[in-house]
C-alpha cells in the first residue's frame, strides 16, 4: 500500500460554479462546488438548518423542500443545478416569519409532531400536497415519501384534514 | 398537599400542545447536526466489514496524510479501551480481534466531514479470517468458534415454578413449536450524532442525541480516566431513540470525546445511515422452543419455554434484556406449572441492544402463536381460549409467583379490544374473498412490567428540580429525557397540575447531568412515571416555603391554602385568591428560596434470580391488540387494515401524547411483524438502506382504533402507568395470528415477509402447480391437464 493511496489522498481539484436563485423569497448568490448537494447548500451555506438530512439517499424524505413549488429530496439535487430557480425550505412555508403555514399549525394543534425529525420534511410535502389541490385522503399515499418512525401517521393524516379544512374556508 | 393519586383539575388528561411542537414543526429546533462552534473538528470512524478475524496490523499513515486530516487515533491512544454499560467485555478500538462488523480499528478527526469520512476509508487493516458463528442455536455447540471469552453462553435466565411433568400429565393437548423471531433496526430518522468540546485538559462537556445522558457521564469519564464531574452531558434534542439511544451513545460520544481530548478541538460525529444500520445494536434476534398443554377445557397446565437469545458478539444490555423477557415469557396467563430458560449467547452478528419492549416482544409473539395453536387443537375460539387463562382480580399471581395489585385488567383489556373490533362477528361470518386477498383476525396480550427490573433497581431513581421564577413562571429540570415520545410535555403536564397554573407557564428543559443527579436511564416506560413522582416532591418541598407567604396574603393558615388556575386561595373560598405571580414575586422579594429538589425511587423487592422467583417489578400494565388483516396468498403480500389497542393506562397525563404513543407503537410493531428484515450474511447486514431495509410508509399505515381503560394506579404521577413499550408489543403477534387465520396456515418465523409466506402455503399456495408442473418430469408432462388443482 502507500504509493497509490498517498495519491488518492491529494486534494482533488473542484470546479466551482457561480449560482443565483431565490430561497424563501429572497434573492441569494453563492459559489459552489459542482458537486455540492443542495441540502448542504441550504444547511451550511444559507444557514437554514430546518431541512435535515435522515439517510442521504432520497429514502427518508427529511431534507425535502420546494423546488419552483415541487417537492424534491435535496439531497439528490445539485445545487448548481437551481441556478434561477425557487427553493422554499420549512423556514419559509408560513411566507413570512413568525407566520406558519396552516399545516404546520394543524401539526402543532394535532399532536403530529414527536421526535421531530422528519416534521420539517412532512410539513413541506404537506404544503405541497394541499397546494396541488389534492384531496387529503389521497394524503397516506402522497406522504409515502416521508417516512416519520414516532407517530404511525395517523395524527399527521388529522393535521393535513384540518389544515385542508382551513384552506378551503379561506378560499 | 399533593398527593400523587389526587386528581388536580387543570391541564390533566388534555391535548394542549407539546412544548416542544412548534419549534419542531418550524425547523428552528437546533439537534446535534445543526450545532457547530468555531474550530470544529468532524469525527470518522474506520470500521471492519468482517465478522471475525485477526487483527495483524492497522495501518494509518495514508488516512494521516491525506488532506484536512488533524488526527487519527488507534487502540494504542485509548487511556482505558473498554466500553460496556454493565460488563466490560466489549473493546472502544479493537486490538487483537475483530468480533463483528462495525468494529473500529481508528478514529479520524479532519477539518471536513467529507475529509474524515474518506480518510477513514484510507485505513489499512492486515486481517487473518477466522470462522464465526451466525446462529445462537449453533453457537452453544461444543465445536462452535468461540466469540468472546471462554463460552458462547455468556449467562442463563430461569423462572422456575410448580411442576411441569406432573402437570404435563394432565394435559389433554400440548404444543410443541419453535419459533424464529428476527431482530430489528430501531430506523429513527435522526442518525446517531454527538458533539464533544473540551476544556483544557481538566474537563468536557458532551452534547448528544441520546436516551441516558448518566451512561454517557460514566463511559467518557471511565475511557478518558475523569472523574465523573469534570464529564457534563447535555441532551440534544432527539430524533427518535427506541432503545437506539440507550446504550449505543456512549460509543460515539466516548470516540468523539477521545477526539477532541486529543486534538483539543471541537468534535463532533454524525452517522452516515448506512453506518448507522451497520454498526449499531439490534432488536436480539430470539430461538423461542415452547412446550405448552392445556386439558380439555382449555385451562393452561403448564409451559415450557427455552429461548436463545442472539447477543452478537457484545453483551452489552442483553441479560437485562433477557431478565425482561423471562417475565413476559407465558403472557398475562394463568399458569400452575412453568420453566423458562433464556440464554444470553455470543455469536458474530450485530450486537443486541436496548429496543421498545426489551425481550418481551419476542417471547410475547411466541407466546400468543401457542395460544392460538392451542386454540385450534382444542377446536376453541383463540379470545375463549384466552379468556379461560387471562389474570384478573381472582387470580392474578404471575409466573414469577408474584400477586400484582388489584385492579389486574387484563380481561378488560381483552374483552374492550376484541368488542372494539367485532371479533364475534367475523367470526361467525368472515369476510368472503375479495379478489386474491382473504381476511384474517386476530388477537394478542401482553403482561407488562413498568420501570426497571429487580435486576436494575439500583438504577430506579429520578431528580427533578423546580425553580419558581420571579413572575410566576415555573422552570422544571428533570434527568430523563425527551426523544420524541413527549417526556417534556408530560413533565410540563404534571408539574402546572401539581402548582395549579397553565401549561404555558412552565418550561421543560432538556436534560444536563449538571443541573440534575443521576436519573437512570429513560426507559422501560418510565420516563414521565419517575420524572413526574419527583416533580411531585420537589413541588410538595416548594409549597413547605411557599404555602406560608400565599397564607400571609392570604390571611389563612398555610394548611388552608391550594393551588389552581393560576392563583394561590383558600380551600373551600375560592374567592378569596391571590395570583400566583403575586406570591412569586412576594417570595423573591423576600429573598425566600424559591428553588426545590425532588427526588423518587422505586420500592425495594424481594427476587431470587436463581429461579426467577419473587416481584422482578413493582407495577404492571396489560394491553390487548386486535388486528385485521388481508392477505394475497400468491404474492405473500399482508395488508395490516386495521389494529383496535386497549390499554391499561392508569390516568391519562396528556391525550395526544398517549395516544401518538400507542399510534406509533402499533405501526413500529406491525413493521417488525411483516416487512423489516435485518438480512444477515456473516454477520454482516446486506439491506443497510430504507429500500432494503422496509420500515412503514404512511401508505402502509392501518386504521388504528384505541379503547383506554383507566384506574387509579400508583405506579406515576396522577394515577399514570408507562405507555411506550406495551403499545409495540402486541401488534405483530396479533398481525401473525390474523395472517394464519386468513390463510389456514401457521406461520413461525416472523418477519412475514412474502417468501416466508409463499414457502409456508406450500402445496396450498395459489400457484404451487405451475411449480410442481414446472418440476414434473418431462416424461409425465401431459400439457391438457395442466391447471390448478381442483
Amino acid at each position: 500500500m502507500g504509493e497509490d493511496r498517498r495519491q488518492a489522498a491529494r486534494a482533488p481539484e473542484v470546479e466551482r460554479v457561480r449560482i443565483r436563485l431565490t430561497i424563501n423569497g429572497e434573492a441569494r448568490g453563492f459559489e459552489v462546488a459542482a458537486g455540492r448537494r443542495l441540502l448542504d447548500l441550504l444547511r451550511d451555506d444559507a444557514g437554514l438548518i430546518g431541512t435535515k438530512e435522515g439517510c442521504g439517499a432520497g429514502e427518508c424524505g427529511a431534507c425535502t423542500v420546494l423546488l419552483d413549488g415541487k417537492p424534491v429530496t435535496s439531497c439528490l439535487v445539485l445545487a448548481a443545478s437551481c441556478d434561477g430557480h425557487a427553493v422554499t425550505t420549512v423556514e419559509g412555508l408560513g411566507g413570512s416569519p413568525g407566520t406558519m403555514h396552516p399545516f404546520q399549525r394543524a401539526l402543532v394543534t394535532h399532536g403530529g409532531v414527536q421526535c421531530g425529525f422528519c416534521t420539517p420534511g412532512v410539513a413541506v410535502t404537506g404544503a405541497a400536497i394541499l397546494a396541488g389541490g389534492h384531496q387529503p385522503a389521497e394524503g397516506a399515499r402522497l406522504l409515502a415519501g416521508n417516512l416519520c418512525r414516532c407517530t404511525g401517521y395517523e395524527k399527521i393524516f388529522s393535521a393535513l384534514e384540518a389544515a385542508a379544512e382551513e384552506v378551503r374556508r379561506d378560499e | 398537599m399533593t398527593s400523587h393519586l389526587e386528581p388536580v383539575p387543570g391541564p390533566l388528561g388534555g391535548r394542549h400542545p407539546r412544548i416542544d411542537a412548534a419549534a419542531k414543526v418550524t425547523g428552528s429546533t437546533r439537534y446535534v447536526a445543526d450545532l457547530a462552534l468555531p474550530g470544529m473538528l468532524h469525527a470518522a470512524l474506520a470500521t471492519a466489514t468482517v465478522a471475525s478475524a485477526r487483527v495483524l496490523g492497522v495501518d494509518t499513515a495514508a488516512a494521516r496524510a491525506h488532506a484536512d486530516v488533524v488526527a487519527v487515533l488507534t487502540a494504542a491512544d485509548v487511556p482505558a479501551n473498554s466500553i460496556g454499560v454493565i460488563f466490560g467485555d466489549q473493546p472502544l478500538l479493537v486490538t487483537d480481534r475483530v468480533r463483528m462488523v462495525g468494529d473500529r480499528f481508528a478514529l479520524v478527526a479532519a477539518r471536513t466531514a467529507e475529509a474524515a469520512w474518506t480518510a477513514a476509508r484510507l485505513v489499512g487493516a492486515s486481517l487473518e479470517e477466522l470462522p464465526g458463528v451466525f446462529d445462537p442455536v449453533a453457537a452453544v455447540a461444543d465445536d462452535a468458534p468461540l466469540v468472546n471469552g471462554a463460552s458462547n453462553v455468556f449467562r442463563t435466565f430461569h423462572v422456575q415454578r410448580g411442576d411441569t411433568a406432573k402437570q404435563a400429565k394432565r394435559a389433554a393437548v400440548v404444543v410443541e413449536a419453535e419459533y424464529r423471531v428476527g431482530g430489528q433496526d430501531h430506523a429513527y430518522l435522526e442518525p446517531q450524532g454527538c458533539l464533544a468540546i473540551p476544556e483544557g485538559r481538566e474537563r468536557i462537556t458532551i452534547v448528544a442525541s441520546c436516551q441516558c445522558p448518566f451512561y454517557i457521564q460514566q463511559g467518557v469519564a471511565s475511557v478518558l480516566g475523569l472523574p465523573l464531574a469534570a464529564v457534563r452531558v447535555e441532551q440534544a434534542p432527539t430524533g427518535g431513540g427506541f432503545g437506539g439511544k440507550e446504550d449505543y451513545p456512549t460509543e460515539p460520544a466516548a470516540c468523539a470525546a477521545l477526539l477532541a481530548w486529543h486534538t483539543g478541538h471541537p468534535v463532533r460525529l454524525i452517522y452516515p445511515r448506512e453506518l448507522d444500520l451497520q454498526a449499531t445494536t439490534k432488536r436480539h434476534a430470539m430461538v423461542v422452543r415452547h412446550r405448552w398443554g392445556a386439558d380439555r377445557a382449555g385451562r393452561l397446565r403448564f409451559a415450557e419455554v427455552e429461548t436463545f437469545m442472539d447477543a452478537g458478539a457484545y453483551v452489552g444490555l442483553s441479560t437485562v434484556v433477557a431478565e425482561r423477557a423471562n417475565v413476559s415469557a407465558i403472557g398475562p396467563y394463568h399458569v400452575g406449572a412453568v420453566r423458562v430458560a433464556t440464554h444470553v449467547v455470543y455469536t458474530n452478528n450485530l450486537f443486541g441492544g436496548a429496543f421498545r419492549g426489551f425481550g418481551a416482544p419476542q417471547v410475547t409473539w411466541a407466546a400468543e402463536a401457542t395460544m392460538d395453536k392451542l386454540a385450534t387443537r382444542l377446536g376453541m375460539d383463540p379470545v375463549e381460549l384466552r379468556r379461560v387463562n387471562v389474570l384478573d382480580d381472582t387470580r392474578r399471581t404471575i409466573c414469577t409467583g408474584q400477586r400484582l395489585r388489584t385492579p389486574v385488567l387484563a380481561r378488560e383489556v381483552l374483552d374492550r379490544a376484541v368488542e372494539l373490533a367485532g371479533w364475534d362477528g367475523f367470526r361467525a361470518a368472515p369476510p368472503a374473498a375479495d379478489g386474491a386477498w382473504r381476511h384474517g383476525m386476530g388477537v394478542s396480550l401482553v403482561l407488562y412490567g413498568c420501570n426497571l427490573h429487580w435486576g436494575g433497581q439500583r438504577l430506579d431513581r429520578s431528580s427533578a428540580v423546580v425553580i419558581l421564577q420571579a413572575d410566576g413562571s415555573v422552570v422544571v429540570r428533570v434527568g430523563l429525557t425527551e426523544m420524541g415520545q413527549g417526556n417534556l410535555t408530560a413533565c410540563q403536564t404534571v408539574a402546572a397540575a401539581a402548582l395549579g397554573v397553565d401549561p404555558s407557564q412552565v418550561q421543560v428543559w432538556q436534560p444536563d447531568t449538571t443541573t440534575v443527579a443521576d436519573s437512570g436511564p429513560t426507559v422501560a416506560s418510565r420516563g414521565s412515571l419517575m420524572s413526574g413522582r419527583a416533580i411531585l416532591d420537589a413541588v410538595r418541598r416548594l409549597r413547605v416555603r411557599l404555602d406560608p407567604v400565599a397564607a400571609e396574603l392570604l390571611g389563612c393558615r398555610p394548611g388552608e391554602v391550594e393551588l389552581a388556575g393560576g392563583f394561590a386561595r383558600v380551600a373551600g373560598s375560592p374567592e378569596r385568591a391571590v395570583a400566583m405571580q403575586a406570591v412569586a414575586k412576594e417570595m423573591s422579594a423576600r429573598r425566600i428560596e424559591t428553588i426545590a429538589t425532588g427526588w423518587h425511587r422505586t420500592k425495594a423487592r424481594r427476587f431470587d434470580p436463581a429461579t426467577g422467583q419473587g416481584a422482578p417489578y413493582e407495577f404492571y400494565a396489560m394491553a390487548c391488540h386486535v388486528a385485521r388483516v388481508a392477505v394475497d396468498p400468491g404474492l405473500g403480500i399482508v395488508r395490516v387494515e386495521e389494529v383496535t389497542a386497549a390499554h391499561d393506562v392508569g390516568r391519562v397525563l396528556h391525550r395526544d401524547a398517549l395516544e401518538g404513543q400507542i399510534h406509533g407503537g402499533v405501526v413500529q410493531g406491525m413493521g417488525w411483524g411483516v416487512s423489516e428484515e435485518l438480512r444477515l450474511d456473516r454477520g454482516r447486514l446486506v439491506n443497510p438502506n430504507f429500500t432494503d431495509y422496509v420500515i412503514p410508509t404512511s401508505a402502509d399505515a392501518p386504521r388504528i382504533t384505541i379503547a383506554l381503560v383507566e384506574s387509579d394506579s400508583e405506579a406515576g404521577p396522577c394515577g399514570a402507568k408507562g405507555i411506550g413499550e406495551p403499545s409495540f408489543i402486541p401488534t405483530a403477534a396479533a398481525v401473525r395470528n390474523a395472517v394464519c387465520d386468513a390463510l389456514g396456515v401457521e406461520v413461525d418465523t416472523l418477519p412475514l415477509t412474502p417468501p416466508r409466506l409463499v414457502e409456508a402455503l406450500g402445496e396450498r399456495h395459489p400457484f404451487a402447480w405451475v411449480v410442481e408442473a414446472a418440476t414434473r418430469p418431462a416424461t409425465e408432462h401431459e400439457p391438457a391437464t395442466v391447471g390448478p388443482r381442483a
